[in-house]
């Protein structure tokens, strides 16, 4: 009897508390008139009212910093202006298929290479070319940058805030020097630091295994040692995988695990296992972006640094430090062309683009961004960063960041691949097999 | 008898609202998926219409191939752990002599009540190759056996479906005990009289009455296990490479990361295929022991 | 002699591993609440399974300072609650309808709704979330409370009509007799009778519910109306997780369900007893 009590009583509850909230709070509708002759106030960009739905990521100090500072700057430039946050999430997008298959798009959105291709068919993106003009966007572009401006179409279909960034192979000196290992130059170096560590229960390398887009990139620095196209040239359809190239990286990278260059648990640990690891002294080296500096120097200081790849031999370690895996994508903040303030959006979007950059220098420790900003980083960049910067103006090739790559089967089958080579028993022959089925 | 169970109006009043419901949230969906396999799509905008093509590309893809493989023995383990671990523990729990019973049959369901993300950032960290608990427990008792439990690419799909049977067998024990509790005590106890060990008690009347609940478990299991999917994409993300794959996860794939929307759904199209001959084998296997078991039943009221 | 010595033993054995495998049952939970309060270097690398050397409550706090945890909270159990009440309403009728009352396509109809069971979510996403957003739905809450009641309601016509076949008509029979119609003896003997299936699909129906994630991330677009499973979002990265963080905001979200079955297995437990009670 109870039980059916609480069931009458929760449906009584449940019903009226149903019927409270069906009513349509549309907030992103209320929009202001703009009137031109008004005198704007020092740092005003515009007095325009509105409020604006805007989905990005928000969940750590690389994400949380920027957009806060971003939204800061942006009460004074456009005190009018309330943004309505909506957290991404890490889902491969569904969410923004589904928001732009329902037409619930948010007014400004950050958008990734592989989906602005899947929007610009169906009209889900706006071209952002007057825009970026008129509010000198263009402009402050740094001119290595402007592959990360314009779409292979010539077009601007997001504000970018990364600039080109760098795959950069971490190695902890502290414990390359209680081993007496030297910093490996070849690849046959790097085998017996491997065997040096694991005798001495150091994992060699620690690697996040579950995210394809590392084990990409630890197959495109193999496959740059032989040629600089990397995996770019692949995914631009300028080549296949059973060139020398692409066979003997494949090849290697299997020596390499096999040689237990990797952790054991190496497919399925996540990106802060890895990281944990290495930061915690249990792991002698590291792979990941340039972004990764700030932290590691905060947690390591002095004992991190970065090295060159190893390569086939030592004249080709020398010939190949300019040549890079990384690389950077027409990306960032884009607008959705049906919002009732596209306009006002698409300036906004510009703007907080630039002010995470500005963030990005000042706060994060990273000059690699896409516009040319007049701030000065709080603390000073690490040495790290430092020895990378001086080396910028002589790389001569980048290729490309899985997360950059345009063809999205090839995207899949290169991160699924390469995660397969991290098996000892999987044959190269299989990995350049399927990721060629995949290039058809 | 017949007049009243033909009432009209029950029928109507009775079968009519779930059939609308059912019909417009999760038919119409299933309509769209089906006709949006035979088109080039990326997900936004018309697409194309295509024909068969995707279904040709889909039975030559080799993907296709390991998903169909890994569906067949993860619904097999899931289906032999679930059912006979149901069963022994239902018994246990509804045997009036067992002593904590209660503690049991809490214990025993808990893993259902926790979210899936939980269990599996658990069973991670106890596969974890290096610093896992059961390597280490190897280690401890001195056996010389370490395993690369979900980096193995003959192993990670027995273990991955043994991680969703341990999760849900809770949930099948609570159904058998629900089935066991609705079977009259008198049948069991007169087995008893006569004679019967517990064991043979149950075997002979306990079991055979639970056909139904059996049926339940089995439907569960098999299509749960053929439509697998959330544990591979926590624990293994469908790696290594592509040994984890299931159809639903070559659905994913190709729908949300490769915008192949059209091919991810002529692989879900499969699926319900699949399942739906699951479904219609099991009720065509239990169909005419399902009648014995009902005249056995009336038989022995009398 | 010998034979009841082994057996004696046999049953011994038994008995420990049914009080084994029910602490690995319980292990997660006491994991879970450990692993709540480490950090990721903890959690991943010194510590995995031990009781946390420091207690970083910081986890909680970071967990409830991201997001309305109130809101969420509430908004889970509207939404759970109602697709519960909806869910067995709808299923024991349309049960009832398949499994006693005489009409033409009713194995068809059984079928049909069955189908619900064997659609991946992910497959229908879009397509749902495109109707729940043509019928108006997409800023309350009636839209995810239907949309999960139809999914759930394959399965649980499923169990009810097992139980249904299972259960003997006489009873039905007799009501017959006495002159009653169909919808007494609906909610005098069926109603009561299928009380165990019910019991465990109300908790099976609420977790479903509870737990749900991919629906409720891209239905629900309102901050008001979200539920608890996203509040994850905002821990999650690109990159880097708070695991710590994460855990904590599990602890918060499955706790209350665990406590609940904890607290009304009793209760449970009686609904089935009842239930064999009037059948037997």
């Amino acid at each position: 009897m109870k039980k059916i009590l609480v069931l009458a009583m929760s449906m009584v509850l449940s019903f009226s508390v149903l019927a409270g909230c069906t009513n349509n709070s549309n907030d992103s509708s209320a929009a202001g008139q703009d009137s031109s002759s008004e005198v704007l106030a020092e740092g005003v960009l515009s007095n325009e009212e509105a409020t604006l739905s805007i989905y990005a990521q928000y969940s750590d100090d690389d994400t949380k910093i920027p957009y806060d500072y971003a939204v800061e700057q942006l009460k004074k430039a456009y005190p009018n202006v309330t943004l309505k946050l909506e957290v991404q999430a890490q889902d491969d997008g569904q969410k923004l298929m589904t928001y732009a298959a329902t037409g619930n798009l948010p007014d400004i959105y950050q958008v990734a290479l592989s989906q602005i291709e899947n929007f610009k068919e169906s009209g889900n993106i706006m071209v952002l070319n007057d825009i970026a003009k008129e509010t000198g966007f263009t402009d402050k572009v740094f001119e290595s940058a402007e592959n990360i401006l314009y779409n292979e179409d010539g077009n601007i279909y997001a504000f970018p805030y990364a600039g080109n960034e760098y795959v950069v192979w971490y190695y902890n000196k502290a414990i390359f020097d209680e081993y007496n290992v030297e910093v490996p130059t070849t690849f046959d170096e790097l085998i017996a630091a491997a065997e040096t560590f694991n005798d001495n229960d150091i994992v060699p390398m620690s690697i996040f295994g579950t995210e394809g887009w590392i084990t990409a990139a630890m197959y495109d620095v193999l496959a740059t040692r032989w040629d600089a196209g990397g995996i770019a040239k692949l995914d631009n359809g300028e080549g296949t995988a059973s060139e020398d190239a692409y066979k003997n990286a494949a090849e290697m990278m299997n020596k390499l695990v096999n040689a237990g260059l990797f952790q054991s648990s190496a497919s399925t640990t996540n990106y802060d296992q890895a990281s944990q690891m290495f930061l915690n002294g249990e792991a002698a080296m590291f792979l990941n972006g340039q972004w990764y500096m700030t932290d590691a120097t905060a947690t390591l200081g002095d004992d991190v640094d970065w090295m060159y790849y190893p390569s086939y031999d030592k004249a080709a370690y020398e010939e190949g430090k300019t040549a890079w895996s990384g690389g950077g994508a027409a990306a960032g903040y884009a607008v959705n062309p049906k919002s009732e303030n596209a306009e006002l959006a698409a300036k906004v979007a510009a703007f907080i683009s630039e002010k995470y950059c500005e963030a990005k220098v000042m706060y994060r420790g990273t000059p690699l961004v896409a516009v040319n900003v007049d701030v000065e980083p709080e603390n000073e960049f690490p040495a790290m960063m430092k020895k990378l910067q001086a080396d910028l103006p002589s790389i001569t090739s980048i290729t490309k960041f899985d997360w950059h790559l345009t063809n999205p089967t090839f995207k899949t089958a290169i991160e699924d691949q390469t995660k397969y080579l991290l098996v000892a028993d999987y044959s190269p022959d299989d990995f350049i097999a399927e990721v060629n089925n995949s290039l058809k | 008898m017949k007049k009243f169970y033909s009432n009209k109006l029950a029928i109507v009043l009775f079968a009519l609202p779930a059939l609308v419901v059912f019909s417009l949230m999760v038919f119409y969906p299933i309509v769209q998926v089906f006709i949006k396999s035979f088109y080039d799509w990326n997900g936004l905008g018309s697409g194309t219409f295509i024909g068969f093509d995707n279904y040709i590309k889909l039975f030559d893809d080799t993907v296709f191939k390991i998903s169909n493989k890994n569906a067949l023995i993860f619904a097999l383990v899931i289906t032999v752990f679930q059912i006979t671990l149901a069963t022994i523990f239902a018994l246990v729990v509804s045997n009036k002599r067992t002593k904590g019973r209660d503690f049991l049959r809490v214990s025993y369901f808990i893993p259902v009540v926790l979210s899936v993300t939980v269990v599996c950032q658990l069973w991670l960290a106890i596969l974890n190759s290096d610093s896992g608990l059961l390597n280490s427990l190897f280690k401890a008792l001195g056996i010389d056996y370490q395993q690369n439990w979900l980096s193995d690419r003959n192993v990670a799909i027995y273990v991955i479906a043994f991680v969703n049977a341990w999760q849900w067998m809770g949930y099948q024990f609570a159904l058998m005990l629900a089935g066991i509790k609705s079977i009259p005590i008198d049948y069991y106890e007169a087995a008893k009289i006569d004679g019967a060990t517990t064991m043979q008690a149950h075997r002979k009347v306990t079991i055979p009455l639970l056909k139904e609940t059996y049926k339940i478990c089995l439907t569960i299991s098999l299509t749960g296990g053929v439509k697998a999917f959330t544990e591979m994409f926590i624990m293994t993300k469908g790696g290594p490479g592509n040994a984890t794959y299931t159809l639903t996860y070559l659905m994913y794939k190709a729908a949300f990361r490769e915008f192949r929307y059209g091919y991810g759904m002529a692989s879900a199209s499969i699926l319900v295929l699949q399942c739906l001959a699951i479904i219609l084998i099991i009720n065509w296997l239990f169909r005419d022991k399902e009648k014995k078991v009902r005249r056995d039943t009336r038989w022995n009221t009398k | 002699m010998e034979h009841k010595v082994t057996g004696k033993i046999g049953a011994l054995i038994f008995r420990i591993f049914c009080w084994i495998y029910a602490g690995i049952s319980l292990y997660p939970v006491i994991w879970l609440i450990f692993y709540s309060f480490k950090n990721n270097s903890e959690i991943f690398v010194t510590n995995p399974f031990g009781f946390p050397t420091t207690l970083h409550i910081e986890n909680y706090i970071k967990a409830w300072s991201q997001y309305d945890v109130p809101v969420y909270f509430l908004n889970s159990v509207i939404i759970s609650v109602a697709t519960v009440v909806l869910t067995i309403v709808l299923a024991l009728l349309f049960s009832y309808a398949t499994a006693r009352l005489q009409w033409r396509g009713r194995n068809f109809a059984r079928l049909y709704i069955v189908l619900g069971m064997f659609i991946p979510i992910q497959a229908i996403l879009i397509p749902v979330a495109k109707l729940v957003n043509g019928l108006g739905l997409s800023s309350s809450r009636i839209g995810l409370i239907l949309v999960y009641s139809a999914i759930n309601i394959s399965f649980a016509t499923l169990v009810y009509y097992g139980f249904l076949k299972g259960l003997p008509v006489e009873l039905e029979e007799a009501a017959c007799m006495d002159g009653a119609n169909i919808f007494i003896c609906f909610f005098k003997i069926i109603v009561p009778l299928v009380k165990p299936a019910t019991a465990t699909l109300v908790i099976y129906i609420f977790l479903n519910a509870w737990n749900e994630f991919n629906l409720a991330n891209v239905l629900v677009i309102d901050e008001k109306l979200k539920t608890l499973p996203l509040g994850l979002l905002f821990l999650q990265g690109a990159f880097t997780t708070d695991w710590g963080a994460m855990g904590a905001t599990m602890v918060i979200a499955s706790l209350p369900t665990i406590i609940l079955y904890v607290v009304f297995s009793k209760q449970v437990e009686g609904a089935m007893t009842i239930g064999g009670a009037v059948k037997g």
